[in-house]
């Protein structure tokens, strides 16, 4: 079997669905003859030609309402956006066309919007966020962040066929950093169901996309001390797998929640309110956040260290949770 | 190109040598009212005062170089059936019976009325919040659009929006609008663009306001579709007020139309009043979206007859504007064409159509007002399209797939984006 990065594999997933499928197209900016800033795109030009592989303008709101408005002829576009942070751009499109449209009138939009996001690269303010929760709380979107490549491409077909709209964050870390054996077979991995990344006794970690591999590593470190991590990768956080949640907290009754994205309405406190909910009783101890800080990811690489969530807190917090 | 710029002369000095080119935006009008509107201190307060002339004649109705007789009295009476729409909203208003308010699209009915049915069967379109009488032509029910603004089990969205956000992507090829403006002109273009690939040159449909193309995503949208050349058919309406806000406070060039020569698109000024000229500008608009020569912008021009909404009393309009502006009613005009002057209609069979559309208006109302309210519980679901919903296919066919020799797989380039 081949081994393909991250980025590989995304690339695999959405050539074989264009392959497979003459519905599904791309645009965005430079994803043409460039091949996309990131070259995720590249040579999908020569092989489906310019109206299939659409450079567009610099203009995430036309991208974004363009690719709606195909959808409803019955199209599945991909548009990627340079950067996710540039996504705020086209907020509106997104969150009051877009996610609002089923709903309201009935519409189905099968669209993907993808492209990078996350920190870790010293990408500065504006080339670093992770600004998943913006989506989450738009009602309507699918909400999808990859952590491996055998993920990234069962995962990016899975939203190319789903009938929703899906916000694809690629996390941009991983995209060369991680290879790993994917098939080259038509498969798709299941939106809204999370997997166990590693299984253990003592305590699990919740998280998702880069922070899966800061949690292996910690993990790794700590089971030398003879303590058992569960890591449960979430894969999408709308839909949420409520079960998968539930079901590790019940096995090893602590819980830490890792993300990269700001602390203050970020996902581990909506986790927190579903174990709360759903298996209070089943805890030995406090709920724990490891977090982004409460401010933009800063440039310099000593502040975006502190910043982002590392190795080492994730340990510190682990020993201190496991002997609560 | 090469001669822009400044050479040197012989004598040292930069000799300044610029070319002139001209572009031409039609002005189909009969009329060019000469009047502005301007902010003035009056005692204690700021008001608007217009200054100008207001007492030019009524102009005649431009004879249309396509509609036949029949044609022109179709039109009529969906600006008929428009106008006792709206007049029966506001009775639902007054008796309590509407949730919210009432938009009004008096004085725009020749604009959004004979602009739809230059439309065909499979182009689209999208209304904006005053295009009440788009709906009726493209063959949305009265009773519909009544059911909204009631909130009704039996409306469109049942109960979840309001006004004239609905859509329906089946047969009527209608997308909802939102109530943020501009938003509907890149997807309207995406609607075209799908199209496209599925082999069909489509016209796409919408409106934005003197007040809405101020947005950027109006610039972004009507941008995308010119360089993609595709069939947008934009109204501008012109109608003098943005809410509270005239025209002269939001853009500075003399007429809209002049904007599409920024972006490289034809763009005509016609009297949105004369439904005449609405429908002959956007008969050759669409005429060109099938043709594949890309979009046009249209601005028509007219006033907005009442407040922003029902609550409104638009007092901050100087009065003899509206004056001015209800001489130029659309329904009467076009009445007196009609008429009077083509003789194509008699007094009788006038006063028949109105009355027609008036029993018409009045079972509507019935059917309206008969729907009952929406349960509570049917505010759940449906937030995602789930399995078996809907079956996702290409409205126009499916895509013919270009076949290049390239049949080697992606590109393995090193990242262009160097991030450490």
């Amino acid at each position: 079997m081949p081994q393909l990065t991250y980025l590989e594999a995304i690339r695999q997933g959405i050539w074989e669905e264009m392959e497979k499928d003459p519905t599904v197209f791309c645009l965005g900016e430079d994803i043409g003859i460039y091949g996309g800033a990131f070259k995720v795109t590249d040579g999908f030009i020569d092989r489906f030609g310019p109206e299939r592989v659409i450079d567009t303008p610099i203009a995430e709101s036309a991208i974004v309402g363009a690719a709606f408005g195909a959808s409803l002829t019955g199209m599945r576009p991909v548009a990627e956006f340079q950067f996710m942070d540039f996504i705020a751009c086209a907020m509106n499109q997104i969150s009051n066309m877009v996610a609002k449209t089923h709903y309201l009138w009935g519409a189905p939009a099968p669209l993907v919007l993808r492209g990078p996001s996350g920190g870790y690269v010293h990408g500065g303010p504006f080339h670093s966020q992770n600004p998943e929760m913006w989506f989450v709380h738009n009602p309507g979107l699918k909400v999808i962040c990859p952590a491996t490549p055998y993920d990234a491409k069962g995962l990016m077909k899975a939203a190319i066929r789903d009938n929703n709209p899906c916000i694809f964050l690629e996390h941009k870390y991983l995209y060369r950093r991680i290879k790993e054996e994917v098939p080259p077979d038509d498969y798709i991995v299941p939106l809204g169901k999370a997997r166990i990344a590693r299984a253990g006794r003592d305590l699990s970690i919740i998280t998702y996309a880069a922070l899966v591999h800061t949690a292996l590593e910690a993990a790794g470190a700590l089971s030398k001390e003879g303590i058992e991590i569960e890591i449960l990768d979430l894969r999408t956080l709308a839909p949420l797998d409520q079960e998968a949640i539930v079901q590790t907290v019940r096995k090893t009754s602590k819980v830490i929640v890792l993300h990269e994205h700001s602390r203050t309405g970020g996902i581990a406190g909506e986790i927190a309110a579903i174990i709360n909910e759903r298996a209070f009783d089943d805890l030995d101890g406090p709920i724990l956040r490891i977090t982004g800080l409460d401010s933009a990811v800063p440039f310099s690489p000593p502040q975006e260290h502190h910043y982002l969530p590392q190795v080492a807190d994730v340990i510190e917090q682990a020993r201190k949770l496991k002997s609560y | 190109m090469s001669n822009h710029r400044n050479k040197p002369s012989p004598n040292g000095k930069r000799q300044h040598k610029s070319s002139t080119r001209t572009y031409s935006i039609p002005d189909y009008r009969l009329e060019v009212p000469d009047y502005i509107v301007r902010q003035v201190r009056s005692g204690d307060e700021f008001r608007y005062e217009v200054e100008g002339d207001l007492n030019t004649p009524v102009p005649p109705i431009r004879d249309s170089n396509y509609l036949s007789k029949q044609q022109c009295i179709e039109i009529y009476r969906y600006m008929l059936l428009n106008r006792r729409m709206e007049t029966a909203l506001e009775n639902l208003y007054k008796q309590g019976k509407v949730v919210g308010g009432v938009y009004f699209g008096l004085g725009q009915e020749a604009c959004s009325c004979a602009s739809a049915y230059a439309l065909d069967k499979d182009d689209w379109f999208a209304p904006m919040i005053r295009n009440q009488g788009s709906l009726l032509v493209r063959g949305f029910r009265a009773s519909d659009t009544m059911m909204q603004y009631m909130a009704k089990a039996g409306s469109p969205t049942k109960g979840r929006d309001g006004t004239s956000h609905f859509g329906d992507i089946e047969k009527r090829n209608m997308v909802s609008p939102i109530s943020m403006l501009g938003d509907l002109i890149p997807v309207l273009s995406g609607v075209a663009l799908g199209a496209r690939l599925q082999g069909r040159n489509i016209a796409v449909m919408t409106y934005i306001g003197d007040g809405g193309q101020s947005t950027g995503v109006t610039y972004e949208g009507i941008n995308f579709a010119a360089v993609q050349n595709l069939g947008l058919v934009l109204f501008i309406e012109s109608n003098l007020w943005a809410y509270s806000t005239p025209s002269e406070m939001q853009y500075q060039v003399k007429d809209l139309a002049e904007r599409a020569i920024g972006y490289g698109i034809p763009g005509v000024i016609i009297d949105g009043t004369d439904a005449c000229q609405v429908y002959d500008a956007a008969r050759e608009a669409v005429e060109r979206a099938h043709g594949g020569e890309g979009p046009t912008l249209i601005e028509a021009k007219m006033m907005r007859m009442k407040g922003h909404a029902i609550h409104d009393a638009a007092d901050y309009v100087p009065k003899p504007l509206f004056d001015y502006w209800k001489k130029r009613d659309p329904i009467t005009r076009f009445e007196n064409y009609l008429v009077r002057e083509k003789k194509w209609l008699s007094a009788k069979e006038n006063a028949d159509l109105i009355a027609e559309v008036e029993r018409v208006i009045e079972e509507e109302r019935e059917i309206a007002v008969n729907s009952p309210m929406p349960t509570p519980e049917s505010a759940e679901g449906g937030v995602y399209c789930e399995d078996g919903c809907h079956v996702i296919k290409p409205k126009y066919g499916l895509p013919k797939v270009r076949t290049t020799k390239s049949s080697a797989g992606p590109k393995q380039t090193e990242a262009a984006v160097h991030l450490k």
